[in-house]
């Protein structure tokens, strides 16, 4: 167990800051990119102290949950978004992880800069590609799951999409449009939606096209879960009831005892049957 | 306990204490008590529901616990099946109609141990314990794959790469905190089946003939003391 740990842990010291940086904050924080969905850390050093940060990254949920005014603010300015801590997090890490950004903050153009959001308008044809991403029949070129594993949205067809995640169908209002909701597609920064699309971001033209989508989509009411459900759980039984009449069928030559048998063919065939054998 | 190092127990120490418990007890039993591998059948004792509870039980688990090891074995492959919603709708229909195949054959034999008095007397407490861990794995999974769609495909994206970390001894929590309770009970519940797994009747799944899916019914007879 111990070398488990240990080995976990050594595996984290050995990587590089930046390629630390790159895996697990640039989802969320460019360095002088703006805003995704977290703030842009450019000169975060000059806005709070060392130790407050050290402290924070180590465990910003437990700072939110003190109280601490800054930290509640910056979950209201990510719309309730609390920052998961990083895998591997340490006092160390997290000292390495604010010396690189405070480099990066002095350079005219930081590596952590990230990508820019499209304006171009939307087309007929882009909302037509992001239902099909949304769906998944259009695969994701970085290789993340298609976005109907795990949501769904109005118009999916009979059982609709997944319900790990919330229906999206209002997604585009909810995250107060475009510019808001393509930050996020840039990084989703749900507990369960980083550890995929860390290391497999969405590209710049499918967060066009499910921004169409999804503008498109929130003029429309949300899927009926619960019909989606009962129809699958039905479906589900009525095929595990006619699999268990197939089993029944199939061994139907089965041995069902000894004497309960013979004692049902002689009822069966009356009292008389023994009898009219043996005369 | 605050939430990550409960996490770290539930999600990293606990897997592998169980994971080194089956492994270990496993090989001892054998070594040790190697005739006492066996299901210890009580069909001579009741044949009429046991059929009805034994085989949708079996061929159900059987079908659902591939269904996992698929989707662990090769992620990729139940993605670009589930790319397609038909190809999804038919695996995931298929998948929970196995899981209620096993639920319903469970509940039958659980109703035939507790209303026949001469297999009250033979079920020890281990299979009480195991039975009731496994109605309750088997529960939480039809639960999930109705509230909580498309368990194969975030199955394959989520659970797979955490269970890869865990059998690579780099174990990656980021995959399971996040998702909700009952996802998290039914990973944990799994991992503690398979550390009280060596203990139980189950041993009889690493000695089972294959053929014993499409041979011909036979009665078993029950040998014991009791």
């Amino acid at each position: 167990m111990l070398l488990v740990l240990v080995a976990g842990t050594s595996s984290v010291r050995a990587q590089d800051t930046p390629d630390y940086y790159r895996q697990n904050c640039l989802n969320c924080h460019t360095i002088g990119g703006g805003r995704l969905t977290g703030p842009d850390l450019k000169d975060v050093t000059k806005r709070r102290d060392t130790e407050w940060l050290i402290n924070f990254l180590q465990n910003p949920k437990s700072v939110v949950d003190s109280g601490d005014p800054y930290a509640a603010k910056l979950v209201e300015e990510s719309r309730g978004v609390v920052m998961p801590i990083a895998p591997g997090m340490t006092r160390y890490r997290a000292e390495q992880l604010i010396r690189l950004i405070e480099a990066e903050s002095k350079l005219e153009k930081s590596q952590f800069q990230g990508v820019k959001i499209s304006n171009r308008p939307f087309t007929d044809a882009d909302r037509k590609n992001g239902e099909a991403i949304f769906v998944g029949i259009r695969r994701l070129k970085n290789g993340g799951t298609a976005c109907s594993a795990c949501h769904s949205i109005y118009n999916l067809p009979a059982l609709g999409g997944g319900r790990l995640g919330p229906d999206l169908t209002r997604v585009y209002e909810r995250l107060k449009g475009r510019q808001a909701l393509s930050a996020w597609l840039m990084a989703p920064a749900t507990e369960t939606m980083q550890p995929i699309f860390r290391n497999r971001p969405l590209e710049a033209e499918e967060i066009h096209a499910l921004a169409a989508y999804f503008e498109e989509a929130a003029r429309h009411s949300e899927s009926d879960a619960s019909t989606a459900r009962i129809t699958f759980l039905l479906t589900g039984l009525a095929i595990a009831t006619g699999v268990i009449f197939v089993f029944d069928a199939v061994w139907k030559e089965r041995f069902r005892g000894v004497r309960r048998p013979l004692v049902e063919d002689s009822v069966s065939r009356g009292p008389d049957s023994h009898r009219e054998k043996t005369s | 306990m605050n939430a990550p190092i409960l996490d770290t127990f539930l999600f990293v120490a606990l897997p592998y204490v169980c994971l080194f418990t089956f492994l270990l007890m496993t090989i001892h039993r054998y070594r040790a008590q190697s005739f006492s591998y066996s299901s210890l059948s009580s069909q001579f004792l009741e044949n009429r529901l046991h059929f009805w509870a034994v085989v949708p039980f079996h061929y159900g688990i059987l079908a659902v616990t591939a269904g996992h090891l698929i989707a662990f074995l090769i992620p990729r492959g139940i993605l670009v099946w589930n790319s397609h919603p038909l190809r999804l709708y038919v695996l995931e229909i298929s998948a929970l109609a196995c899981g209620l195949l096993t639920l319903i054959g469970l509940g039958g034999l659980l109703v035939r141990r507790a209303m026949t008095s001469r297999l009250r007397r033979v079920t020890t407490v281990t299979d009480w314990i195991l039975f009731g861990m496994l109605l309750v794995q088997t529960a939480g999974g039809v639960a999930i794959a109705v509230f909580r769609p498309w368990g194969s495909s975030w199955f394959a994206s989520n659970l797979s790469p955490y269970l890869w970390s865990v059998l690579m001894l780099n174990p990656d929590l980021s995959y399971v905190t996040g998702m909700p309770i009952l996802v998290r009970a039914h990973i944990v519940l799994a991992f503690v089946i398979i550390g009280f797994f060596p203990f139980t009747r189950l041993v009889h799944l690493l000695v089972i003939p294959n053929p014993y899916l499409w041979r011909k019914p036979q009665v078993v007879r029950w040998y014991g003391r009791r």
